[in-house]
């Protein structure tokens, strides 16, 4: 054979400039089976040709020995292995031919096409067995008598997107397993069994986590399951995981295969290579809590994006981990302060019912009985003495736990007066000396006089000492117990030592607790509340003094106590100025009893010197008058019965009963004198006996004293309102109930005594009562409202305005609130309201108050009558879970952090009805970035004491409130990017009371937490859009071009629309945008199907109606992709003729520069596969110069309860607004702008495009090129329909930079390259002529010739730049384009 | 591709030395078009015929500046506008400065922004 034809006809049959058409022009075939190229049958040399002038990967096989014949664009894909032309198959690929073989012997038998989707082929290409996924389809050739020769294969690699997707399904397993584990342990096995399933992309992995008590790592989980690698005898060890741990900073190993056996393949032939050791990391600004290792398949080299991929499980897997470490913790915080509430309430509202029955039925009876048997037997009065000494102990509890309900209450009503302190002390200590000697301990008072008087309220002080001492006694056995005091450096230090059985250190944070008792192993009395000390803490703390606490087991304990001296740190209203009480002897009895009963009986102290039960006990009063009253005892308790009957007896006629509706029927029968009945009881309670009796005309008059265990604070006003003359709670003395019934008996008989009558009801209050003029003057209250509010009888009468008004200039708010109650009180005269009041003390009192107006029966005066009860706590209650609640909610809603941020000031603002609520994040050391309520402001704008005050924040510690002065408070609190302060503008002098700091602190921990929570949404949300970008695949956009695409915001989720832009020979350009319908993984594959599909059908040349036809039967075969909506274009860029075709997909939009809008309606038809075989339509729009093309998924202007034509509109007008704005700088302005509030519900993905697009154009350093540049730039300026005189000054200004780039900037570098770039907006272009030598700064008398050069830029450009700088020099024009 | 440029050497009808140039003028051929104009050197007027020039810059204004003493310039309506803001017009007589082209504005009269 010849070349004689020559290498024209060879040109012929492999044209092009390819690599692959000269390879094939050079080979010998003549030496080949094949033979002389000239020979072969026609359909061999098309397929050739086709092959060679394509742009995507093809290939040829001919033969019986599929000899193979490939184009450029396959190179790539074809590895080490090229060149391989005209080589048999199986000789090329050995690894394959297994599973490609019979697929090309079928075809060549059978001439039948096949198909092959997503197929799996290990290569070895790259010198390793490599995962590799494919779609193509073997077509037969024919020889020109018909027979099939050879095979024809268009392939695609899809090995990325197969596997990208795989990759994102891992990633959201994880993901889903958030808020399962409960335990740190348990999200690590939950992990590894995700990762046991993602065996392909994870074969093995390992997860370790911190011990905390040596920072070790230990392993925690592994995948899969039981897997156990072995290091390899002579390896360089195992996994590098406490390195790793301890740098924070992953390792990468690529010599696996030599430190282990046996590590599992995830499937694939070979063992894992490489992997990685990974830092799981920790919650922000704290450490690492363990580290990952995950082997990385051999199927795939560990690439970058593995590589991020394995970085994403880490940081997945660390989120699961720490999310249950949160959860454990909080969970136990949780669990404790519910145990400690429970234990309190159970506690509190329990003792009243439970004690004082009891109480007053053993108190009432033994005082009777010490006195009558003073003579008895002694061990009779020995009973009576246990009996007493209990009663005390007993005594003592109730009061103790009322004293904490007092300070919790902030009622604790302290009187601190200056006394000798040394002298006080040592009379409290001599109290003990008996108990102490008794015990045969040494106790040792040095209590020497101090050099100035200490301010104590002596009840307290009496409390501490007296605690302290029966602690010391209680837990010593040998040895001594020592008192000191002395002053040190201004203060007065009492300590109180014993040699007794220490403390263990463990308990020792727990000592001062609550409720807490410590498990000793020895004491002299297993007795003993817990409370003792802790009270001793509370009412130290009320002095303003520390106490602490040093012990050691076995050796001993010493409470140290330190009070200042001075008035300083106590509140002045309760500074009284001189000492006027003496300690009441009767407070220590108590404890010195209790005391001595943990000792042996000792004869000699008994019947010590203990008191009497007073002097008011005097025996049954005697009535005036001839005959005793009768009256009628109700209790169901017949103890209590029995009590009452025999102390009522003596002077009365009394009969019993055992109910309320045997109490009713008694009294019907014949009205007694006066009814005394429990309030709780069966059948018929005391209450409904009262409202009986009232009922009727014949018992209407018969007054009832109602007996309760019930201190409740509505109890007594019930009782009263439903219309008992009188209430009595239990535990009450002898003397007491006697005094009532002789009371009622008397009023019985002597109606008219309004005065005695209102004192005896008003005294029996529970409640805070009060009674005012019509003018509102308060002219009446009682104990408890004293109590309540720290104003008593004494400083009746109260004139508007009360001393407890809330000022207005302190807080505006609760002095308007007060003052809508008083209005309603003065002019209404009956209401209810709940309202803030301050107390004498200084602080807020939250009160429910109900009034109601009444006359005077004597001088018909209207007077108003009213209750108030203490709701302090429960206000603040509901005001924390309401704002708690409401922040909640805000940030539940976040899909951001920013967002979060925002709704979250937005809830505290209302919370405290603020001016405004700022918040500041310092991330370095310059200015914050501030978020603010308000109207947008900088930092350098807000006013100076607001930012003096927000920057004070800085250095604090978080979750601390802190408040400077009235009008606002701060505080700061962990954000994942910084440290965050917020500040409370109050915008008025308001106080921030305690309560508000504690609120403010609750819900800043809160808000952290919502914060935290919304930084992994928006790691989620990265990580989503980092994937659908690896689904898209990388695309260079052409220049002129602007793209978005952003996944669904709620629920955060990835879909099934996409963008693609397919250069095509000549200027023509293939546009697509598509949404395929659904969402999740199932949507995203079918797009990269479709998105595959449509790309290899714009390069065959497909036009756009023929592109969807085509598409049409693709999308029948691929699931999930019928239905799929498509613009399709093909564009050129010279002439601005755009071809398209729609598929059901939502029109165009072109803004035209002289502000028409113009949709692309026409050239449509249904979605894809909808009725496929059906030619589709095509039509065409010729784009103006500097018109803007906008191209979209309905996601950007598809809104509920709103026509997609409005959002048309909407989206139409933002294009036409931003036709003068870069087109880059454009698609960020609408994907923000269309925007709706919570971010878009549905994926978006939209595409930019400005005719013409940007001139570039480079070229050398050399005036000969100047006519070149000159001519593109006029054929581009008159594409942007630019005029000629335009034109010519364009050219001119840019030709004195092109010449100035050639003449100055490459002075020493001739030839050096010069970019021209021009670009076209809607109203005007920018020029930019870039050298990379030095401008000489322009000297006109120098060189006045290139002075006019610029003078001429400058004068024919609006806006010239020039920027020197050291990589060269930019000149930058700007020039408008006039309509 | 180099710039093209026509320089001929003639005498109007009033026997005035007259150069009519055609072409682009730019820095790659001002030298050229400098030769053609300091040619005479005898003080004789030079017209120097720019009608058929499409495009100067400041190279080409340099040339012309350099020669002031003896030369007049005629114009056309597409470089006016470079020619008036050079001021050339203020040193020697320069035709066909002031008519700005129908609908087209004459020197400055582009609007930038």
């Amino acid at each position: 054979m010849s070349q004689a034809d020559g290498p024209g006809s060879m040109e012929l049959l492999f044209p092009g400039p390819s690599e692959m058409a000269r390879r094939m022009r050079a080979h010998p075939w003549a030496d080949t089976p094949m033979g002389d190229p000239r020979t072969w049958p026609t359909s061999l040399r098309t397929a050739c040709r086709i092959c060679l002038t394509s742009r995507f990967p093809m290939i040829v096989w001919w033969g019986p020995e599929l000899r193979f014949m490939y184009n450029d664009a396959y190179l790539p894909l074809l590895g080490s292995k090229h060149p391989a032309l005209a080589k048999p198959g199986p000789e090329i690929w050995p690894e394959i031919w297994p599973t490609v073989g019979p697929m090309l012997d079928s075809v060549m038998a059978s001439g039948e096409a096949t198909w092959s989707e997503d197929l799996l082929l290990p290569m070895n290409r790259h010198g390793y067995l490599e995962e590799t996924y494919w779609t193509y389809s073997y077509s037969p050739l024919h020889d020109d008598d018909g027979t099939v020769r050879g095979v024809f294969t268009a392939v695609s690699d899809t090995t990325q997107r197969v596997i990208g997707e795989r990759r994102l399904a891992v990633l959201q397993d994880l993901g889903a397993q958030a808020g399962r584990a409960r335990s740190a342990a348990e999200a690590c096995r939950l992990a590894c069994r995700v990762l046991e399933r993602a065996g392909a992309d994870v074969p093995y992995a390992a997860i370790y986590l911190r011990r905390p008590e040596d920072d070790e790592p230990v392993l925690a989980a592994v995948a899969p399951e039981g897997a156990e690698p072995a290091p390899l005898p002579d390896a360089p060890g195992g996994w590098p995981v406490a390195e790793v741990l301890r740098a924070e900073r992953p390792v990468t190993l690529t010599d696996v295969a030599g430190r282990f056996a046996g590590l599992p393949t995830g499937g694939w032939r070979n063992g894992p290579t490489q992997a990685m050791v990974l830092p799981l990391a920790g919650e922000i600004g704290s450490r690492a809590i363990g580290t990952i290792v995950l082997a990385a398949a051999a199927g795939r080299a560990l690439d970058e994006p593995y590589e991020s991929f394995l970085a994403l499980v880490a940081r997945q897997t660390a989120a699961l981990v720490n999310a249950a470490m949160a959860y454990q913790l909080q969970q136990r915080r949780v669990e404790e302060l519910a145990e400690l509430d429970r234990a309190k309430t159970a506690f509190f509202s329990n003792i009243s019912h439970e004690f004082r029955t009891p109480l007053t039925l053993i108190m009432g009876p033994v005082g009777e009985l010490r006195t009558a048997l003073a003579d008895a037997d002694p061990q009779v009065r020995e009973d009576l003495e246990v009996v007493h000494r209990n009663g005390l102990r007993l005594g003592k509890l109730v009061n103790t736990l009322l004293d904490f309900s007092r300070i919790e209450a902030g009622r604790m009503q302290a009187r601190y007066e200056p006394v000798d302190l040394a002298a006080v002390t040592a009379e409290l200590a001599s109290v003990f000396r008996s108990a102490i000697d008794r015990a045969g301990l040494e106790f040792e008072v040095d209590c020497p006089p101090l050099p100035e008087p200490v301010h104590i309220d002596r009840g307290m002080w009496e409390k501490v000492v007296l605690n302290l001492l029966s602690n010391a006694l209680k837990f010593t056995f040998d040895g001594s117990v020592r008192v000191t005091l002395r002053a040190d450096g201004g203060q007065a230090v009492l300590t109180i030592a014993d040699t007794g059985i220490g403390i263990a250190a463990a308990e020792l944070p727990r000592l001062f607790e609550r409720f807490h008792r410590i498990e000793s192993a020895r004491s002299r009395s297993n007795e003993g509340s817990g409370i003792g000390l802790a009270l001793v803490r509370e009412l130290i703390t009320l002095h303003g003094g520390t106490i602490d606490a040093v012990s050691e087991p076995d050796r001993g304990t010493v409470f140290t106590v330190r009070l200042p001296f001075g008035t300083g740190h106590l509140p002045a209203e309760a500074v009284v100025r001189s000492g006027s009480g003496e300690t009441s002897p009767a407070g220590t009895e108590p404890f010195v009893e209790e005391a001595l009963r943990w000792l042996p009986a000792d004869p000699a102290v008994e019947g010590a010197d203990v008191p009497g039960p007073g002097p008011g006990f005097a025996g049954p009063w005697p009535v005036d008058g001839g005959t005793p009253a009768r009256v009628l005892v109700a209790d169901d308790n017949a103890d209590m019965r029995d009590y009452l009957a025999r102390l009522l007896r003596p002077a009365y006629q009394v009969s019993v009963v055992g109910d309320g509706r045997t109490a009713l029927e008694a009294a019907r029968a014949e009205p007694p004198d006066l009814v005394v009945s429990d309030v709780m009881m069966p059948r018929l309670d005391g209450l409904q006996l009262v409202a009986a009796l009232r009922a009727e005309p014949r018992t209407a008059g018969v007054p009832v004293l109602l007996l309760s265990a019930r201190a409740g604070q509505e109890a007594s006003i019930e009782g009263l309102e439903a219309g008992a003359d009188d209430y009595l709670v239990k535990p009450f003395s002898a003397a007491e109930l006697l005094a009532r019934v002789r009371a009622n008996v008397e009023l019985a008989r002597m109606r008219g005594h309004h005065a005695r009558w209102r004192d005896a009801l008003i005294d029996s209050l529970q409640e805070a009562f009060f009674v005012c003029e019509e003018d509102g003057t308060v002219i009446e209250v009682n104990a408890a409202f004293a109590e309540i509010l720290g104003y008593g009888a004494d400083g009746l009468p109260y004139t508007p305005v009360y001393p407890w008004w809330p000022a207005e200039t302190d807080d505006p708010e609760a002095h308007r609130m007060v003052g809508d109650t008083f209005t309603r009180l003065v002019e209404v005269g009956r209401g209810t309201a709940t309202v803030p009041l301050t107390h004498r003390a200084g602080h807020r009192v939250w009160v429910a108050v109900s009034f109601n107006d009444v006359t005077d029966p004597e001088n018909g005066r209207r007077l108003v009558v009213g209750t108030l009860r203490d709701v302090t706590a429960e206000h603040y209650a509901v005001q924390r879970e309401s704002a708690l609640a409401a922040l909640s909610v805000r940030l539940s809603q976040a899909g951001s952090r920013t967002e979060a941020l925002h709704e979250a000031l937005a809830a505290l603002r209302e919370v405290w009805r603020a001016r405004q609520v700022l918040a500041a994040r310092w991330s370095g050391d310059g200015r914050p970035a501030l978020a603010t309520t308000g109207p947008d402001t900088g930092w350098e704008d807000l006013p100076a004491g607001l930012r003096d005050s927000v920057a004070g924040l800085r250095d604090k510690p978080p979750l601390r409130p802190v408040v400077t002065g009235p009008g606002g408070a701060g505080i700061t609190l962990e954000h994942p990017d910084g440290l965050l302060g917020v500040w409370i503008d109050l915008g008025q002098n308001r106080p921030f009371t305690a309560e508000d700091q504690t609120l403010l602190a609750l819900l800043a921990g809160h808000l952290g937490q919502g914060l935290h929570r919304a930084h992994q949404i928006d790691r989620q949300r990265e990580t989503a859009v980092a994937l659908q970008r690896a689904i898209l695949g990388p695309v260079d956009l052409p220049d002129g071009f602007a793209a978005r695409y952003e996944p669904a915001s709620r629920p955060l989720e990835v879909g099934g629309d996409w963008y693609d832009i397919v250069p095509l020979p000549g200027d023509r350009i293939g546009i697509v945008v598509g949404d395929c319908v659904g969402r999740g993984l199932p949507a995203a594959a079918a797009m990269g199907q479709l998105r595959s599909a449509c790309r290899a059908l714009l390069l065959q040349e497909a036009g756009p109606a023929q592109v969807l036809t085509a598409l049409d039967r693709f999308a029948a075969l691929v699931p999930g992709a019928r239905y799929t909506t498509v613009f399709c274009g093909v564009l050129d860029t010279a002439t601005g003729r755009l071809a398209y075709a729609s598929a059901g997909h939502p029109p165009g939009i072109v803004a035209e520069a002289d502000g028409g809008l113009r949709l692309l309606t026409e050239g449509r038809s249904t979605p894809l596969a909808v009725q496929p075989g059906r030619p589709r339509p095509e039509s065409s729009y010729d784009m103006p110069a500097r018109a803007t093309l906008l191209l979209y998924t309905d996601g950007l202007v598809e809104r509920r309860r709103r026509s997609l034509m409005a959002g048309i509109g909407e989206a139409g007008a933002a294009v036409q607004h931003g036709r003068g704005t870069p087109l880059e700088d454009l698609a960020g302005e609408l994907m923000s702008r269309l925007a709706p509030p919570g971010g878009y519900d549905d994926d978006v993905a939209l595409l930019l495009y400005r005719q013409p697009p940007p001139l570039e154009v480079a070229f050398p350093a050399e005036s000969g090129q100047l006519a070149g540049v000159r001519s593109a730039l006029r054929d581009w300026l008159a594409r942007c329909g630019a005029t000629p005189w335009t034109i010519q000054n364009v050219l001119v200004a840019a030709g004195e930079a092109c010449a100035n780039a050639i003449e100055h900037g490459h002075r020493d570098d001739r030839g050096g390259p010069v970019r021209l770039r021009a670009v076209v907006t809607g109203g005007g272009l920018r020029l930019t002529v870039t050298d990379t030598g030095r401008w000489k700064t322009p000297r006109p008398e120098a060189n006045p010739h290139r002075g006019r050069g610029v003078m001429l830029m400058r004068a024919l450009a609006g806006e010239v730049t020039i920027e020197p700088g050291a990589a060269g020099t930019i000149v930058d024009m700007r020039i408008r384009i006039p309509r | 591709m180099t710039t093209p440029l026509t320089l001929a050497h003639t005498r109007r009808t009033d026997g005035t030395p007259a150069l009519i140039v055609g072409g682009e003028i730019d820095m790659s051929n001002a030298g050229e078009f400098a030769a053609a104009l300091s040619g005479t050197g005898d003080g004789t007027v030079l017209v120097v015929d720019l009608t058929d020039v499409g495009y100067i810059d400041s190279a080409g204004l340099t040339v012309l500046f350099d020669n002031t003493g003896h030369i007049e310039v005629v114009a056309n309506p597409l470089i006016a506008p470079v020619l008036a803001i050079s001021g050339l017009g203020d040193l020697i007589t320069v035709h066909g400065l002031d008519a700005g082209p129908d609908g087209g504005p004459a020197a400055g009269g582009l609007t930038t922004g």
